[in-house]
């Protein structure tokens, strides 16, 4: 290595060694045992993730988990962009309309399962009374799992459709002028300029936006951890739910681990799947 | 292929409260099928005033006629004005062929005659072997193309407007530009305005050209016009490199002197002079001055050299003139001995010289 710089980034490797290869390779060792505190470790090989397949739990919690991932991003996507392009471009009303929008951002994530779970109560949160005075007098988030499903995801599009709004807003005003000019001049109609202009433009602030809203939604825990704690029954058990239930609930550090492993690859080779996808379409631009 | 009028027009711009006044009462008459150009200083309206001909600006005053209609509220799609901006713009989203295409899919034309139009445009451009090439990728001259294209290929094409096309450009590569460019504007004979802030481009590409300086045209005319009788010390020493020297003079009893020499002046010159303008300005080209080692009749004023640069196949000159402590530029050929503080004399001759007064043309070189 004759180039200086390589020393620069021993700092940075230390710290990602620390944080996230050690971690990761211990629970790669982890996954391989059936680990219950306070018993010596029993050597399973690759059994643990034998038994996570066959788990129907699972099975469910990832189909739900899938689901609910595919849902928010279709709400929050198109939400957020149409929020965006709704957004002022400029005047006096873009700071105030930034800092309202960042609001939900801003507010820590188990403040926001309080919240919720006050404003769904069936005693006397606001939700029910609402949904009540609009001829649906049987909502209950903690015995019906529809329900419970739906606010979960209300939670989240609320939480994050700002952060969409956010990167989409923010590409938008990198739009330089004259691309619209021109297309006046081309005679574009509205719809013209938004699919050959604003669209294409967009393109690397979707991918983001797509990439970070999937990531995280596939982890989501706090809401209906707080909401329900992932009930009723099992309608609201994410993968992330099911993991900590085993892992710290069950006291099955081996099979938590074996989870986490198949988990942590089910996220890559989805975002890798999702950035593909959309790399390619759009045509052109794809260079 | 229209005449385009532009009649009283001024734009202010408000933002934030603050008032830009950037075209002040503008008149230009674009003749059918001419290549105008516009040139100016930055910032002084070029820009505005080529979007209130295209219609992307409304002006705040004045009227813009195409072929004598009144055009001034019409939106851009409906001028069928071409505009080429400073910044490139293709559509990456689509090939070059899209791009040909968007403005005639926009106005539904049926798509034999698209595939038609854009064959065209394309062999007259050059593009032909890029027609399925993403334009994303070219540099800004072949973008630039592209954008012209899109502008030339609507046969009803009224005007071609082009706002510095070459900013850009390698230098390198402005040369085939702008050839292209003059071509498509020949063969199509479309009324044109090249926007720019380079003389030489403007005086090789246009017929005529508008001077234009905080907010108003200054001068319009044949480049030859605009050198040889500028209108104004600003036009004098906008045109031409160097541009035109500028000499403070004395008038006294219908005499104009520069320091104790005397300048000859004919009498219908004199008939135009005020009697109660006391000091005038006299012009000369830096090419109208001759130098000579001795002093003479025709070249009586003493003067020091001061620099010299070398211009290739000829010299610039500084020469200070002591008795009113100003310095001049000549053009000397390469041939002549010039050395910093030499002695020279130079002469004002009386048909190279204009007057001017306060900065305006005495006489107008009968406009
Ligand atoms: N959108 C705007 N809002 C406010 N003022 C503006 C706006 N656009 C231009 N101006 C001002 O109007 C004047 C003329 O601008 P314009 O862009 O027409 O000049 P220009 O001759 O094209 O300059 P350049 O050679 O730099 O392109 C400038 O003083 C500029 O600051
Ligand atoms: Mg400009």
């Amino acid at each position: 290595m004759k180039n200086r710089a390589w020393w620069f980034l021993i700092p940075s490797l230390a710290v990602m060694s620390l944080s996230a290869f050690i971690p990761l390779m211990t629970v790669i060792n982890y996954a391989q045992y059936t680990v219950f505190p306070g018993s010596a470790p029993q050597f399973v090989g690759m059994e643990n993730f034998v038994e996570v397949f066959q788990d129907s739990v699972f099975i469910g919690s990832l189909g739900r988990q899938v689901l609910f991932s595919f849902e928010v991003l279709l709400i929050e996507i198109p939400l957020g962009l149409g929020i965006a392009l709704a957004l002022p471009k400029k005047g006096k009303w873009v700071g105030w309309s930034l800092v309202l929008l960042g609001v939900p951002l801003l507010i820590p994530w188990n403040v926001v399962g309080i919240i919720w779970r006050v404003f769904t109560r069936s005693d006397l949160g606001a939700v029910p009374k609402i949904f009540q005075w609009l001829g649906y007098g049987g909502y209950n988030a903690a015995s019906n799992p529809g329900d419970a499903w739906w606010t979960v995801v209300t939670m989240d599009v609320w939480h994050w459709t700002p952060l969409v709004v956010l990167l989409c807003y923010a590409g938008i005003q990198a739009i330089p002028e004259e691309f619209y000019r021109a297309a006046k001049i081309d005679g574009a109609s509205a719809w013209a300029k938004f699919r050959y202009v604003t669209l294409p433009k967009l393109k690397h602030a979707l991918i983001l936006a797509v990439l970070l809203r999937f990531m995280d939604s596939f982890k989501i825990y706090a809401e209906p951890f707080q909401l329900t704690g992932g009930g009723p029954g099992n309608s609201t058990t994410f993968l992330s739910i099911y993991t900590s239930r085993k892992a710290i609930g069950g006291f099955n550090m081996g099979m938590g681990a074996a989870i986490s492993i198949v988990y942590f690859f089910l996220v890559i080779l989805l975002s890798w799947l999702l950035y593909t996808i959309m790399l390619n379409v759009g045509g052109g631009s794809s260079k | 292929m229209s005449k385009i009028e532009l009649r009283n027009i001024t734009h202010i711009y408000e933002s934030g409260g603050e008032k830009t006044q950037a075209v002040k009462d503008v008149n230009l008459t674009l003749e059918e099928g001419t290549s105008n150009a516009l040139i100016g200083p930055s910032g002084c309206g070029k820009t505005t005033l080529l979007n209130i001909i295209s219609g992307l600006l409304t002006p705040t005053e004045g009227k813009v006629l195409i072929d004598g209609e009144d055009v001034t509220e019409l939106p851009p799609q409906d001028r069928d004005v071409a505009q080429v901006f400073q910044f490139p713009v293709v559509y990456d989203s689509m090939d070059v062929y899209g791009n040909l295409a968007f403005p005639l899919r926009n106005r539904d034309v049926p798509k034999e005659e698209i595939k038609e139009r854009v064959q065209e445009t394309a062999e007259l451009l050059g593009l032909v072997d890029k027609l399925h090439d993403n334009p994303g990728n070219f540099g800004p001259e072949w973008s630039q193309l592209v954008s012209l294209g899109r502008g030339i290929i609507r046969h009803d094409t009224t005007a071609l407007l082009f706002d510095e096309p070459m900013t850009d450009v390698d230098p390198g590569r402005k040369l085939t530009l702008r050839r292209r460019i003059s071509q498509a504007q020949q063969r199509l004979k479309v009324t044109s305005l090249y926007v720019t802030h380079d003389q030489h481009e403007a005086l090789t590409f246009a017929d005529k050209a508008a001077v234009m300086n905080q907010g108003q045209i200054v001068q319009y005319g044949s480049p030859e016009k605009l050198y040889e009788q500028p209108v104004s010390t600003f036009v004098g020493n906008f045109i031409g490199s160097p541009g035109m020297n500028f000499i403070d003079c004395v008038a006294t009893d219908s005499k104009l002197k520069v320091g104790s020499f005397e300048i000859p002046i004919s009498d219908e010159i004199k008939d135009l002079l005020d009697p109660s303008w006391t000091s005038l300005q006299v012009g000369i080209r830096p090419y109208q001055i001759d130098i000579a080692d001795e002093q003479r009749e025709d070249k009586p004023i003493s003067t020091t050299v001061t620099l010299t640069e070398h211009l290739g196949s000829y010299r610039i000159i500084t020469l200070k003139l002591p008795e009113i402590d100003k310095e001049i530029k000549a053009e000397v050929p390469l041939d002549e001995q010039v050395e910093v503080g030499d002695e020279k004399f130079i002469g004002l001759n009386q048909e190279n010289i204009r007057l001017f007064h306060e900065g305006q043309a005495i006489e107008n070189g009968g406009e």
